[in-house]
């Protein structure tokens, strides 16, 4: 064993074989180191309200910090079958490390017109366009927008996933549909902290902070959340599911529509008092290459989330989000420069959690890139405004600004 | 190294024992736009055939989730490598009739080789990145050129003899996808109007 192991260790595969465990091809390293500029109120990450990876107290704070690293296993079991195994470090305010994604791939020969590919295990769904590779990174910016921040940090399920594309004449058409589960407190965040920028990921298994709770939640509702989870019947009784479809005209635009539902059991709690949180969501996107090398991007995305029992015709929570955001981005020269405006908000009518809980902003982004071989140096200025009034239960205005000004030195081997 | 290509293209016709002289092929759209990189060939009949022979080493290489070049001209029997400069895997293939081929998953650095032994168009494609798109032209006949951007190809030493001209391009709207002409003897030039259809676009269906 230990012999077969050092031969494919050593050398390269042979063309016989397909099986590529630990060739050097099979692995991927990442990683950046950022000097951070902000100001504005405390971190979420922090236990706070803030919308941001980084915060302050109010004054300006200048601090370097290790962003986040990755190690990616891509093993190959056969060409057709392979996997995907990335763990990840999360440097800055606290720090952490553990398993970002873990499934397998099979992608066999296309017949015709017709191609078929399926993952499974732990994985984000096919939602954001601004994430790119194996390691799930930001591709024209340091901070994703606040849809695919919340994507990053409460939906990545277990999930089956399946995929057939095609070609209608000259149209393209690809079909993507999953059935998944451990995802059932996904809308936790959303509803307690809000949406927020940032590219602080969920790794497998770890908790994430939640902002002061008021009563009565802070009775019932631990003040953390685990967003990898499977609360109550678990999957095999009510899977939860998402679908897409890609249409691509002939013509340099890509139109995506994207359904999730977890279909927790909203009245399902655990011993740790996390429950189960019926979260579903509809997301519109459009990607296009305006000329000149000019690429607009944007995703619209709005949805609703239920916990709690339904005693007086509403359930404890029940919380309406949308958020929408427009990108454009272009080469000059040797740099890429891009653009991005945010605009969410979150609508509460729950029995227990009303309007105080409701969120409402919009950010600005603008991020200059310029790539060399194995290193990329970001600038990116971001600018986020929130009102919502459960601040003011922890001393703060309900009207919330905060700047950051991040540059960064991105490395990948 | 397709003017490579030509060149030994060229010096084969140039070996012809028949009497030889330019002959210009010009290709316009319906507005009268030059047409650039259509692929021509002539076929003399009788005697004055000629195979194309043998070319150097011709690559075909993947970079930037993109084939370079775009087009290639081989004559048949040809060697052409594919070598991956992408720090991602490709899977290279080809359903066309001319040659079905299927080179799976290989890395950066990492290249094949395939034999070309049969004539004719054959469209090139990666498994993985379905953006990807190319083609290699096969040929049996030592007068194969491209279009250049004024639209025109040149035989410099065609023979002086009767034959055909076929004309194929990646966007043409033709039935079969290409179109024919007649050449007569001492004809010095052939004209084309054709139609094309635009170019697919180039984006990603973003597959991982």
């Amino acid at each position: 064993m230990g012999c077969a192991f050092a031969a494919l260790w050593a050398g390269p595969a042979s063309a016989e074989t397909d099986l590529r465990l630990f060739t050097r091809d099979a692995f991927e390293l990442s990683g950046d180191v950022r000097l951070v500029a902000v100001d504005g109120e405390k971190g979420w990450v922090n236990g706070g309200f803030g919308k941001l990876r980084s915060g302050s107290n109010g004054d300006l704070r200048v601090r370097p910090q290790l962003g986040n690293i990755s190690l990616v296993w891509k093993p190959q079991l056969s060409w057709s079958l392979g996997a995907i195994v990335v763990g990840s470090l999360h440097g800055g305010q606290r720090t952490e490390a553990g398993l970002s994604q873990a499934y397998l791939t099979f992608k066999p020969m296309r017949s015709g017109r017709l191609a078929f590919s399926a993952r499974a295990g732990l994985m984000w769904p096919p939602v954001s366009l601004e994430h790119d590779g194996a390691d799930w990174h930001v591709k024209d910016s340091i901070t994703p927008s606040a849809i695919n921040s919340w994507i990053g940090e409460e939906v990545r399920p277990v999930a089956a996933e399946g995929a057939i594309a095609f070609n209608p004449g000259r149209h393209k058409l690809r079909l993507t549909a999953a059935l998944m589960a451990a995802n059932d407190t996904s809308g936790t965040l959303m509803t307690f902290r809000g949406w927020a920028l940032h590219d602080r990921t969920t790794l497998a298994f770890h908790r994430q902070p939640l902002p002061p709770l008021d009563e009565p939640v802070v009775f019932y509702q631990a003040p953390y959340t685990h967003p990898l989870l499977d609360v109550g019947a678990g999957f095999a009784e009510r899977p939860g599911y998402y679908a897409k479809v890609a249409w691509q005209p002939p013509a340099p635009v890509r139109i995506e529509l994207f359904r999730y539902d977890n279909r927790a059991n909203p009245e399902a709690v655990n011993d740790d008092l996390e429950w189960g949180w019926h979260t579903r969501f509809d997301q519109a996107a459009v990607a296009a290459e305006l000329g000149s090398g000019l690429e607009f991007k944007a995703q619209a995305l709005q949805g609703r989330t239920r916990m709690g029992t339904d005693e007086t015709g509403r359930r404890w929570i029940d919380n309406r989000f949308r958020s929408l955001f427009v990108l454009l981005t272009r080469p000059f020269g040797t740099v890429r420069l891009t653009a991005r405006l945010d605009a969410f908000d979150t609508r509460n009518r729950g029995s227990d959690v009303g309007d105080e809980y409701d969120d409402k902003g919009w950010a600005a982004m603008f991020a200059a890139k310029r790539d060399w071989d194995h290193f990329s140096g970001i600038v990116e200025l971001l600018h986020v405004s929130s009102r919502r009034e459960d601040r003011e239960e922890s001393g703060l205005e309900p009207r919330q600004r905060q700047t950051q000004l991040q540059a960064e030195l991105r490395m990948r081997w | 190294m397709v003017r490579n290509i030509l060149f030994t293209l060229a010096l084969a016709g140039a070996a012809s024992p028949l009497s030889a002289a330019p002959l210009t092929v010009r290709v316009v759209d319906p507005s009268g736009r030059p047409v650039h990189d259509a692929v021509v060939t002539l076929y003399p009949a009788g005697n004055a055939a000629r195979p194309a022979r043998a070319a150097g080493r011709v690559v075909v290489s993947q970079k930037d989730l993109k084939f370079h070049p775009f087009l290639t001209i081989v004559p048949v029997g040809a060697d052409v490598s594919f070598p991956n400069l992408d720090p991602t895997k490709h899977h290279v293939y080809s359903f066309s009739a001319a040659k079905k081929f299927e080179l799976r998953l290989f890395a950066k650095d990492q290249s094949r080789t395939v034999h070309f032994e049969k004539a004719g168009v054959v469209a090139l494609g990666c498994n993985i990145h379905d953006q990807m798109a190319a083609f290699i032209v096969v040929t049996d006949s030592a007068w194969t050129a491209r279009t250049n951007a004024q639209g025109l190809a040149q035989f410099a030493d065609a023979p002086n003899a009767p034959g055909r001209v076929v004309l194929w391009h990646p966007y043409l709207r033709a039935s079969g996808g290409q179109l024919q002409q007649a050449v007569a003897s001492g004809q010095r030039s052939v004209g084309f109007q054709v139609r094309l259809r635009p170019p697919p676009p180039a984006m990603a269906m973003q597959d991982y």
